[in-house]
Order: structure tokens, then sequence, then C-alpha cells
């Protein structure tokens, strides 16, 4: 059965951080989804979220972002890694949300300064996700180096990072138009 | 969720909501932690679709 509504797969960057490289890979990411066609998307900077710090989990849910992550399909997230990890604003942020992920699709970009393009942090992601309702994919980005991959304005330096996202993205959307037809028409019983 | 509880209707579309997924959730306070099933060891927090508007909303179930 064929569904008329695009499907809505927003582009989370996932640091708050001064000077962050992620914002690059962000709005690089978010920019060849728009590309697609049947695909609406939009960038949402954890930054720019009124959460506040002194409460944590669905008690500070931020009635807009709930809206946000309602009506996605899918989601992907641009994470550094800190520390070997993901960043905690970015756990703060989807802690916040329960039912408006489950049984949606969730791609991760991972950033680096060093040559691993995030991938110990996206290790220690993927449960989370998991535990959140989301269904990651085996698919992921990862932006190793990246201050060799994006100038200083944001223009991408290795054109090989189009493919590879193009690779991302037809994973990420199968999967969310999949998982739509089952959320909206596979009962669980 | 029992052949008995009322559909979910989707708040938006007024159609009846599909029944997805269940989540079993920990207990945030004292009431909720009276509610909690012994056998499963949290609650249940039934998820819902709109197959018009794609919707999502839950609710709790024993």
């Amino acid at each position: 059965m064929a569904d008329v509504r695009p499907l809505n797969i927003p582009v989370i960057l996932g640091t708050t951080r001064k000077g962050r490289m992620s914002a690059h890979a962000a709005s690089f990411v978010a920019a060849e989804l728009a590309k697609r066609d049947g695909v609406v998307t939009e960038l949402i900077d954890i930054a720019h979220l009124p959460l506040p710090v002194d409460d944590a989990g669905e008690g500070i849910k931020d009635p807009a972002f709930s809206a946000k992550m309602n009506q996605a399909d899918a989601l992907v997230i641009v994470s550094p890694e800190y520390n070997h990890s993901f960043p905690g604003l970015l756990k703060h942020v989807l802690d916040s949300c329960l039912k408006e992920y489950i049984h949606k699709a969730a791609g991760i970009v991972g950033v680096s300064a060093g040559p691993f393009g995030g991938t110990r942090g996206i290790q220690n992601f993927v449960p989370v996700l998991r535990e959140l309702g989301l269904v990651p994919l085996f698919w992921d980005v990862n932006f190793g180096n990246v201050n060799k991959v994006f100038d200083e304005s944001g223009q991408l330096l290795d054109q090989g990072f189009v493919r590879r996202t193009d690779k991302f993205m037809k994973e990420l959307i199968w999967m969310a138009k999949t998982l739509r037809y089952g959320r909206q028409n596979f009962p669980l019983d | 969720m029992s052949k008995d509880t009322p559909k979910m209707i989707c708040p938006k579309c007024r159609v009846e909501m599909n029944h997805h997924a269940e989540k079993l959730v920990d207990p945030v306070n004292p009431k909720e932690a009276a509610q909690v099933d012994p056998a499963l060891g949290g609650l249940i927090e039934e998820m819902h679709c709109c197959p018009g508007c794609g919707t999502t909303e839950s609710r709790r179930t024993r």
C-alpha cells in the first residue's frame, strides 16, 4: 500500500561544543537527504533545545522536540566521539522522549578528529538507541580525520563521502518505509 | 492488549490506531512502583500508531 506522505527524516546534530566540526557533517548529510525524492528533512541542533540540566528523562520533554520526533519516520544522528563515547548532552536530549521513537530507523553518522570516524562512540551508542526503541541501521557514515574532510567553511574536500552517504541513505529510506508500514498496519497481536 | 480494551483513537484523524509495540518500562515514582507487574519486573507501555497520519501515542497497561 503506497503512502502518499513524504518520509520525514530529521538530522540531529548531537553536540553543543564550540567549534564543532560535526556541524559541517550534519549540514552535508541534511543537504544530501534533502535531494531525495519523497523525503523531507530538517537539521535539529541540540544546542538550541531548551532542556534543563537539573532534571532528566521524560520529565523535561520539550513539546516542540517531542512533536518533531513524533512526526519523524526515521532519524539521522550525527555524533562526534568524545573520550571514546558519544556526547552526554546528546543522551540527555534523546532520553527526554520514548513513545516518539518506537519502531523507527536510526542512522548514525560518526565524526572524529582521529582516524576512526567515531566508531568507538557508535559502539557505545547503539545499545542506547535499542533501549529507546529505535532500530539502528547496519550502515554508518564515518567522518574520520574530519579536519581533512571539510574545510573551515564546511566545504566537502573528499568527494568519496557522497557515495558512502548515498549507500547509507538507501538503507535508511528502505528501513524508514518498511517500519512506517509496519507501525501503521501490522498489529502486535 | 486484551480484546476488551478499547482501541486508541488518533487525536488528529479520529481513526483507530494500530497497536504495534509494547515496552517494559521502569517505575519512576512510588505510585508507579505499586503497579509493577511482578512477573515482568516493570510496567507495560503500549505504543500505538495512526495508519492515516503516523501520529504515535502510548498508554500504560497492567
